[in-house]
């Protein structure tokens, strides 16, 4: 009785293994697959990996917290303030007042390359709703190229 | 005895046995890719800041250099309009719909600039939707089943997007209503949902509930028995984020239309079988009769008439959107389809082909002229272009956009400012006066003007336009400085283009 009821508990389980099997038997189960697959791990990337916490693309996380989040960058050209509304267009700044460090990284190096022999000093400080302020970079990233 | 044949194992009848309605499916299409051609010509605002400034980051690591750039995004644009509209109508679906992802897929992943997840989702919806069968069988009836394992993977996708919302959300700072309360904030909306939640449950419950609907959802969308508890409640669900104003472009409203696949098959078999339903199809039929059906003698000739018909009116709709490039864009379009149709043996689709052209061309012109797409397309050009020193790009984008809108006084205003700046003092004075005329309670061209005429020696003159500027903006501290300073009673220099910089 108890061996009756463990393997018709089992069913549900073998029925999905048995289907998966078939699945990879097909180019379109193969797809199938692969797609669910994907969709299903990608977004565990931000939980697992997350070097940039505020960078939710990709994880369905669509009106989190982290989205309430404000970033101040700073670019600083051998000590001097460098005027970004016409560095870069606005767009990309508002895009860094998010945090997203690899755009903020793209700026330092944008601004490396503009000025070789140049100090470029990246600040980006940020504030939450749920944590304490976060101060990122602060370095010539020109030689540290990653906040 | 023959040795027995292989009997092929069967395919799970969950993906490969999935099947709706023929009338829900084409309801989907037109709704979906309807949806997603207005969005592509809403985007085109967007187009300056690809490539501005030679300044790209890519999605993917390595593609920076690929990415769009103001041309390539707004022509892409256009021509993803164009295949959406084709895929809404049903003509040519098995090419367009492929045409359009590879677009859409670039430009999303071209550049950081497009960062919303939901263009993420289009994105997969998209590639999905290359594989769903979108055009209609023969003999199709409105309850004529349709099998297609790629219309469930779109739903299971759905699945795990609801799914991961509703994990991202068991967080202290969602659960307490924080998160949700800095991001809902509707007062003076039309209507104040902000308001309604918190005279009645209040925003720490409204964020639960939020995320037991997602969790909800995550569960049924799939799943088509539960379809008549997914469908109302994913409705209402997204209907509230349009009230909460957390909508970002058409977001919602495309979430909306893709409820057209889990809203259940007997609902739009029941709307086919009511008089507005019979008459939609007896039209449809009609019409497709008219272009591509007739099988008398002679009916070749009315296609092709019907066909070169719609391209010619197309064509003058094309060449009456302001929109920068339509025209020339329309033209390269124009040939395209016949030539696919064409390499497939297909050409009685002409007619089908040139309706769908004046479809196309009649959305770009309704959306040009019925949205500030096109006027904020030049603007946002002018813009940046002036902002980041590129001055020939600004003056072209603002004359473009004084011959696109006329009657805008800043865009003149705007372009009298380059124009004096760069020493063109006979078109600047004269745009400057246009914004005069068509501002006349602004002060802003006066006191332009005032302060171009004191830095050219014209003091009299330029103390007469300063206190005009007075007379129309009585409380303007720009003007009071600036009359202050050309009596002398402030001893600071005139400088040109002190106004607002606000266009």
């Amino acid at each position: 009785m108890t061996a009756l009821s463990t393997v018709r508990r089992l069913e549900p389980a073998r029925a999905i293994v048995s289907s998966a099997i078939a699945l990879t038997r097909t180019w379109r189960g193969r797809f199938i697959l692969a797609f669910i697959a994907v969709q299903l791990l990608l977004p565990l990337r931000y939980y697992l990996h997350p070097r940039d916490p505020h960078d939710e693309r990709f994880a369905w996380r669509m009106f989190s917290p982290m989205r309430m989040s404000h970033c101040t960058p700073t670019f600083e050209l051998d000590g001097k303030p460098v005027p970004m509304a016409s560095t870069f267009h606005e767009a990309w700044y508002e895009i860094a007042q998010r945090g997203r460090f690899a755009v903020v990284e793209a700026m330092g190096a944008s601004l490396c390359a503009q000025h070789p022999t140049s100090k470029v000093v990246v600040t980006l400080e940020c504030t939450y709703i749920d944590r304490e302020p976060q101060r990122y970079g602060g370095y010539d990233m020109c030689i540290v190229p990653e906040l | 005895m023959g040795k027995p044949r292989h009997v092929p194992t069967p395919a799970p009848a969950f993906w490969f046995g999935f099947e709706v309605a023929w009338a829900k499916l084409v309801v989907g299409r037109v709704v979906l890719f309807g949806l997603l051609a207005l969005d592509a010509l809403l985007a085109i605002r967007h187009a300056p800041r690809y490539g501005a400034g030679g300044f790209n980051v890519a999605q993917l690591p390595g593609l920076d250099g690929l990415g769009p750039t103001r041309l390539s995004y707004l022509t892409c644009e256009l021509i993803n309009a164009l295949l959406f509209t084709f895929a809404a109508l049903g003509v040519g679906t098995r090419l367009v719909v492929p045409l359009a992802t590879a677009i859409y897929a670039w430009l999303y992943l071209g550049s950081h600039l497009d960062s919303y997840q939901h263009h993420y989702l289009v994105t997969l919806i998209l590639l999905l939707a290359s594989f769903v069968p979108w055009e209609r069988p023969a003999d199709a009836t409105p309850a004529t089943p349709i099998k297609s394992w790629a219309l469930r993977l779109i739903l299971v996708q759905l699945g795990i997007l609801y799914f991961y919302a509703a994990i991202s959300k068991f967080d202290p700072a969602w659960l307490d209503g924080r998160a949700l309360g800095g991001q809902v904030f509707t007062p003076g909306a039309w209507f104040d949902l902000r308001g309604l939640v918190d005279h009645t449950i209040g925003i720490r419950a409204m964020a639960h509930v939020v995320v037991i609907v997602e969790l909800a959802l995550a569960a049924m969308v799939w799943i088509p028995q539960a379809w008549f508890i997914a469908a109302p409640l994913g409705i209402l669900f997204h209907l509230g984020i349009v009230l909460s104003k957390l909508e970002i472009g058409l977001f919602a409203w495309l979430m909306i239309g893709i409820y057209a696949f889990v809203v259940p098959d007997r609902v739009w078999l029941w709307l086919a079988d009511r008089a507005l339903g019979r008459a939609v199809r007896t039209a449809i039929a009609r019409l497709t009769n008219l272009l591509d059906r007739a099988p008398r003698a002679g009916a070749g000739h009315r296609r092709a008439l019907v066909g070169a018909a719609a391209v010619l009116a197309g064509l003058g709709l094309a060449f009456m959107t302001r929109t920068d490039h339509a025209l020339a864009v329309a033209l390269a379009l124009v040939p395209l389809p016949f030539l696919a149709a064409a390499a497939a043996n297909r050409l009685a689709l002409a007619g089908r082909i040139g309706a769908a052209l004046f479809v196309t061309f009649g959305l770009w012109f309704a959306v040009d002229r019925l949205s500030d797409a096109t006027t904020d397309y030049y603007k946002f050009w002018a813009g940046s272009s002036r902002r980041l020193g590129d001055l020939d790009a600004a003056e072209q984008a603002y004359r473009r956009l004084t011959t696109a809108a006329p009657r805008d006084g800043g865009a003149h205003f705007q372009l009298g400012r380059l124009l004096l700046a760069r020493g063109d003092e006979l078109d600047g004075m004269a745009e400057l006066h246009e914004a005069e005329q068509l501002e006349p309670t602004r002060a802003r061209a006066w006191l332009e003007e005032a302060r171009f005429l004191e830095t050219h020696q014209r003091h009299d003159a330029a103390l007469a336009a300063a206190q005009t500027a007075l007379k129309l903006e009585p409380n303007s501290p720009e003007a009071k400085a600036l009359i202050a300073t050309l009596t002398g009673q402030a001893a600071v220099k005139v400088k040109p283009g002190g106004a607002g910089d606000d266009e």
